[in-house]
């Protein structure tokens, strides 16, 4: 009676556990699958068995977690994908940002690993520890209370087609611009598909991805409104990373004032 | 697919009925315990069970020798400490401790027994140091007399059980001390890899 | 009826891990689905002593048919080990990461060419 029961949740958690992104899910997941198998062992008249698995599971997960998540010398950056700012093309990475992280990782003497993740994603990314910082076209929000360093000079616009609901990508700086009844969309090409298709009538974006959007086309005939201006694509840090905040301030600051920022500004968004 | 189908071949090899399993009696007469599984593992099995602890021990060194050559942390990064853990980590410690003795002692009498017993205390050692950080308990801990007491340990075990294999004379005592000889063996080896671990890649 | 049940799941399990083994590429997850899967074939062979109302095989405990302990006694070991290998293979992978900084099968396997 209870047998199966604690079978059906032994899969589940397994099935559940190995189908997660993140890595700390997925050793979470599987500690709790190995109660849950330690506690079918013991309905399946085995207790020493059980025992064992609990006591193990148990101190097995500690140790995984011990070495997975514990990246030392790493430098972790969440990152939304922007063009040209950071992008994957294949196998590597490219864009201004990314030029700027490869500099600063260089210059702290770590490696660099990203996460790619959504808008949305980045606050529960930082504040988690997981990542120290985040990058990718980033518009920082109002309501985010996170230090960050600012890059590239842009502005939030609203691409207007026709009549319609107003549509943003969530976690985005549109998002805080909505007026009611607006809707949120994932990720910019959903958003570009629905304005393409005339569910909504107008988006909210940075100034950059307008220029995708015209550049790849369908979007004849749109009207572009100027929502804020002097805005900046930021580089955002999680909080209690103050040296980090303050090298990458020092790096930027180096980069403008000797002009290579803006060189790389010509290059990649010219 | 063909995998998938392994597998469930594999599985349906134990369909059908199945011979009456021995009644625990028949299994523990010979061996003068109440708890069958101990009976096995340490009596009929009792050269698997010897050989998989060497199997351990051997694995430990395995991450003793293979981490060795890796960077030692720096300063680890400070972690939000949580006064509460370190207070309570040596309170919680002392009944995790008994646990652990209790269920080596009793291995023979119910369910237990020496490999329960030292994981359950290597993770008691785990929150010690959660409490009172890794280097001072390791110090604390005279790792390094230790470690030869695990290697200690396991030829013992081997010695005593060439022993049995010769004189034979079963007996509850007998449970006992290789129980704990487990349960000790298990518990440096769990730590070892823990410390080790923590070390090279930053306190947890 | 318990028994088969704890075949069936075994099985599952035990073609989770396998297949999350083989198909996911970060490889803290392959350890994760190995680990699952060894679970998996832990629970097989407790779960072929299992026997039609059997309660657990000590003495003492009530009268009436037990389950078989020798498959038990076989996977209580099997477990401890379990734990050791798991501590190599992560140990080879602290290193990979070191060396490579990469815990990516498919990047790995591009650099080991």
């Amino acid at each position: 009676m209870t047998v199966p029961l604690a079978a059906a949740l032994t899969l589940a958690l397994a099935a559940f556990a190995l189908t997660r992104r993140r890595l700390l899910w997925g050793v979470i997941g599987v500690g709790a699958h190995s109660l849950a198998l330690a506690g079918l062992l013991f309905l399946l008249s085995a207790p020493d068995v059980a025992l064992t698995e609990a006591a193990v599971g148990f101190a097995l997960v500690t140790f995984v977690y011990l070495l997975a998540l514990r990246r030392t010398g790493k430098l972790v950056v969440a990152a939304v994908p922007a063009y040209p700012l950071l992008y994957p093309q294949g196998e590597r990475v490219r864009g201004l940002e990314w030029e700027l992280l490869e500099r600063l990782a260089r210059s702290l003497h770590r490696d660099l690993e990203l996460i790619w993740a959504s808008r949305a994603e980045v606050p529960g990314l930082l504040g988690s520890g997981e990542a120290q910082l985040a990058c990718g076209g980033v518009l920082s929000r109002g309501g985010e209370a996170l230090p960050s360093l600012l890059l590239v000079p842009t502005s939030l616009v609203a691409v207007r087609v026709g009549p319609g609901p107003t549509g943003a990508v969530q976690g985005c700086r549109g998002q805080d611009r909505l007026p009611p009844g607006g809707l949120l969309f994932p990720s910019q090409e959903e958003l570009k598909d629905a304005l393409v298709s005339g569910r909504i009538g107008t988006a909210l974006v940075d100034l950059l991805s307008f220029r995708n959007w015209h550049l790849a086309g369908g979007l004849e005939g749109a009207e572009v409104i100027p929502v804020e201006r002097g805005l900046h694509y930021t580089l955002l840090v999680a909080p209690g990373e103050g040296e980090l905040l303050r090298r990458a301030r020092e790096l930027v600051e180096g980069l403008r004032g000797s002009g290579e920022l803006d060189r790389l500004i010509r290059r990649y968004l010219a | 697919m063909l995998a998938l189908a392994g597998l469930i071949l594999w599985g349906s090899f134990a369909w059908g009925p199945r011979p009456l399993a021995p009644s625990p009696a028949q299994v523990t007469a010979g061996y003068g315990v109440r708890n069958a599984v101990a009976a096995v593992v340490l009596g009929a099995r009792l050269w698997d069970t010897l050989l998989e602890v060497l199997v351990f021990a051997v694995a430990m060194a395995g991450v003793r020798f293979g981490l060795s050559p890796l960077p030692r942390a720096g300063k680890p990064t400070p972690l939000p400490e949580s006064h509460l853990l370190a207070r309570m980590g040596d309170v919680l410690f002392a009944p995790v401790a008994v646990f652990s003795l209790y269920l080596a002692l009793s291995g023979h009498l119910g369910p237990g027994g020496g490999f329960p017993a030292g994981a359950i205390l290597g993770s008691g050692l785990l929150l010690l140091a959660l409490a009172m950080g890794m280097e001072p308990l390791s110090r604390r801990l005279h790792e390094g007399t230790l470690e030869r007491l695990e290697y200690g340990t396991v030829a013992a075990l081997l010695g005593a059980g060439v022993g049995m294999g010769l004189a034979g004379r079963w007996g509850p005592g007998w449970f006992v001390a290789v129980n704990l000889a487990i349960a000790l063996e298990v518990a440096i080896g769990a730590w070892v890899v823990l410390h080790r671990f923590a070390a090279h890649r930053g306190e947890l | 009826m318990a028994g088969p049940v704890g075949l069936a799941t075994a099985v599952g399990l035990a073609g989770l891990g396998f297949f999350v083994l083989a198909v996911r590429r970060e490889l803290i997850f392959k350890l994760l689905g190995l680990h699952v899967a060894s679970g998996g074939v832990g629970l097989f062979l407790v779960a072929t002593g299992h026997r039609p109302g059997g309660i657990a095989p000590i003495l003492g405990l009530g009268p009436g048919p037990t389950v078989d302990p020798l498959p038990q006694a076989l996977v209580l070991t099997a477990i401890v080990i379990h734990f050791a290998t798991l501590a190599l293979a992560l140990v080879y992978v602290i290193y990979l990461t070191e060396r490579h900084h990469s815990q990516d099968a498919h990047r790995l396997e591009r650099e080991e060419e």
